[in-house]
């Protein structure tokens, strides 16, 4: 039997989360447990309890400083559900002049029970200049467990002129289906973004920041299992309904007008129309894809802001993850 | 008048006219003596260093051979299908024109500033599954048994599966990693000099063939165990052929540039000699050798996109109007 008592965790920068579904319903924590530099910290009452318990992933100090190492264990136990969001973004400070490529690295691995459900929707991770830092998040899921999971990347403190000006940033998110005696990675999503090019000829390379092609953030939204099927689908439609890049309207300007009033138009519709208004002047690109039964969001915009509001409709126009995990597991992308 | 000045001068004629017939003389010999003496010069550097004769079957050259083989433009891998992007880039670049402020290279729908935003990114998400694939097949535990040799192509298979994270990507990488296959099956297989490798890639196949028919029995979730995805069955198959490992990484590489450059001529980008300077020019071989170089120790689990705009345009090159290319 598992001790009630928070484990202890001896090693700087380890956590250890574990949720599990209270018999009279509705999910508690087990075990939380943390060191310098990680803080975890769960709401004593938390207005959607019953729905998900809640925990803020912290930093001391906002951020984390060069060569720190945050290595987070996530247990959600049989029909539990956990989410987790940050404050504010997770700021990566360079490490010292003296050692410029330490590396600040962040690491979860979460298990995810039958039926059981994690919705992890942080403020995405702003690199400082000059800053290395690496992040592994791996999520294993039992038979009919669920996952929600945004991971996002900006282009650092663009008020002081950074732009992609980090010396690397690798994110690597795997998503595996584990039952018995078998485990098979479904998604590894893995992105490398390195301000160090390759010894060449100058100008044969594009730089780092002209490779981001005047994005300020870019991000992954991956789901997967039962509870966020709908919001998966929802997704994949409304990619699907995406006008036509290069169509063209043939009709005159008066009869697109008349054509316009005659056609009822649906809720939905109204509020896809003014969403691609928004994503055509912002300039937000995004894409969905099913990809070996998860769904696989990517989506980059030119400002950070951008990029966090379009998430945060998208999810809360759908409604699952307000309706599965309540609303404060949003609260990171409104 | 004395006659002896005639005389003279008549032998002077004489000498005169005797030395003209011998130079002409000569001249007619020279003419007649010059193909024999090239015959002779012939004869003699032919005498004196007659080339040995290569003895067959000679590996090197079989391995040569296949290597122009799997470098031709004409292997039916259906590479002419595909712009790896390029057409999405395009439509984007025109739907978003660069803002005037941007003094952003890779915005400005040129072909020249997409070809190495695309190498880098095709390098670094599936070079390092050419690379394993191609030491996989040449370790002893792929030539010892069938049971490792397939579930390390198979798992290398899989894993790049779970990597391509949309749908145009993973459609474009299986139509011609399934060429691939069938030109090994059908062409390459009873050819090949090296013992074995005629049945090397036999089980595979049955696996291919047994994922596609009986999925569902499988699990009701779960992918196929295999897709046949271009860059792990290229490493094994050239291994199979005997290139080398750089060889391998070369042909590929050269292989996606190759691809690239047909489809912005296809796009009416530039023309048949632009697009010849371009494939001759110093960028693209610099380019191929940084990537090999940088990818060379790259394990497959750390492989990665390292242009996350391209996912985009990859993967919105469903939503575009009208297409001539299938990615």
């Amino acid at each position: 039997m598992e001790s009630p008592f928070p484990k202890s965790s001896s090693a700087p920068g380890e956590g250890r989360v574990v949720a599990k579904l209270q018999p009279e319903g509705g999910s508690a924590l087990e075990a939380l447990a943390y060191q310098y530099p990680l803080k975890l910290i769960s709401p004593s009452r938390p207005a959607d309890s019953t729905k998900s318990v809640l925990v803020f992933l912290l930093s001391y100090g906002g951020g984390l400083v060069g060569g720190d190492s945050v290595s987070l264990a996530v247990d959600v136990r049989p029909g539990a559900r956990l989410s987790m969001v940050t404050q504010g973004h997770t700021k990566v400070f360079a490490p010292a002049t003296n050692t410029p490529n330490l590396v600040t690295r962040q690491t979860m691995r979460a298990h995810l029970a039958p039926a059981a459900a994690l919705c992890l929707l942080p403020d995405p991770v702003q690199p400082f200049a000059a800053s290395v830092y690496e992040q592994t998040q791996v999520f294993r899921l039992a038979p009919d467990a669920s996952l929600c999971l945004l991971d996002w990347v900006t282009q650092g403190r663009s008020a002081r002129g950074e732009d992609w000006s980090f010396a690397r940033w690798t994110g690597r998110n795997e998503v595996w289906a584990v039952s018995e005696n078998n485990e098979r990675l479904l998604v590894r999503d893995a992105v490398i973004l390195d301000g160090a090019q390759p010894p060449s000829p100058p100008h044969m390379m594009p730089t780092l920041r002209e490779s981001m092609h005047a994005m300020g953030v870019v991000g992954t939204l991956i789901l997967r299992g039962p509870l966020v099927k709908a919001l998966a689908d929802f997704f994949l439609a409304e990619f699907a309904a995406l006008p036509r890049l290069g169509s063209r309207d043939f009709r005159s300007d008066s009869d697109a007008r008349r054509d316009a009033a005659d056609e009822p138009v649906s809720d939905l519709e109204k509020w896809r129309r003014a969403r691609l208004l928004t994503e055509r002047t912002t300039r937000l690109l995004w894409s969905a894809a099913n990809v070996r039964g998860c769904v696989v969001v990517k989506f980059g915009a030119p400002a950070v802001e951008a990029g966090r509001l379009w998430v945060g409709a998208m999810l809360a126009r759908e409604g699952s993850v307000a309706r599965v995990f309540g609303d404060h597991a949003l609260m990171c992308v409104r | 008048m004395d006659p002896k000045p005639t005389a003279d001068e008549n032998s002077d004629e004489i000498i005169d006219e005797i030395a003209d017939l011998e130079r002409r003389l000569a001249a007619a010999k020279a003419k007649l003596a010059r193909p024999t003496t090239i015959d002779n010069a012939a004869n003699s550097l032919a005498a004196e260093s007659p080339p040995p004769p290569p003895p067959i079957p000679n590996s090197n050259s079989s391995a040569t051979h296949f290597l122009l083989l799997l470098a031709d433009s004409a292997l039916p891998l259906g590479s002419f299908a595909f712009s790896s992007g390029l057409e999405s880039y395009l439509a984007h670049s025109k739907a978003f024109p660069p803002l005037p402020s941007s003094t952003n290279s890779v915005s400005n729908g040129s072909f020249a500033a997409f070809l190495p935003v695309s190498v880098t990114s095709y390098a670094s998400t599936t070079l390092p599954f050419v690379l394993a694939a191609h030491r996989d097949a040449s370790s002893s535990a792929f030539v010892s048994g069938s049971g490792p040799r397939l579930a390390r192509l198979a798992a290398l298979d899989d894993a790049l599966d779970a990597t391509i994270v949309c749908t145009v990507g993973r459609r474009a990488s299986v139509a011609q990693g399934r060429a691939l296959l069938s030109i090994w099956e059908r062409s390459f297989a009873g050819t090949v000099p090296a013992a074995g490798a005629a049945e090397a890639l036999k089980p595979f196949v049955a696996l291919l063939k047994s994922s596609s028919s009986s999925s569902s029995s499988l699990s009701r979730e779960l992918p196929p165990p295999v897709s046949a995805h271009l860059a792990p069955l290229f490493g094994a198959i050239c291994q199979l052929v005997g290139l080398s490992l750089e060889q391998t990484a070369y042909v590929f590489m050269l292989g996606h540039v190759k691809a690239l450059v047909s489809a912005a001529v296809r796009a009416g980008m530039f023309g048949p000699y632009q697009a010849q300077k371009t494939l001759a020019g110093g960028t693209v071989q610099g380019l191929i050798a940084a990537m090999i170089e940088r990818e060379w120790g790259t394990p497959v689990e750390m492989a990665g996109q390292r242009v996350p705009v391209m996912d985009l345009w990859f993967g919105r090159h469903e939503v575009l109007y009208s297409r001539i290319f299938n990615s």
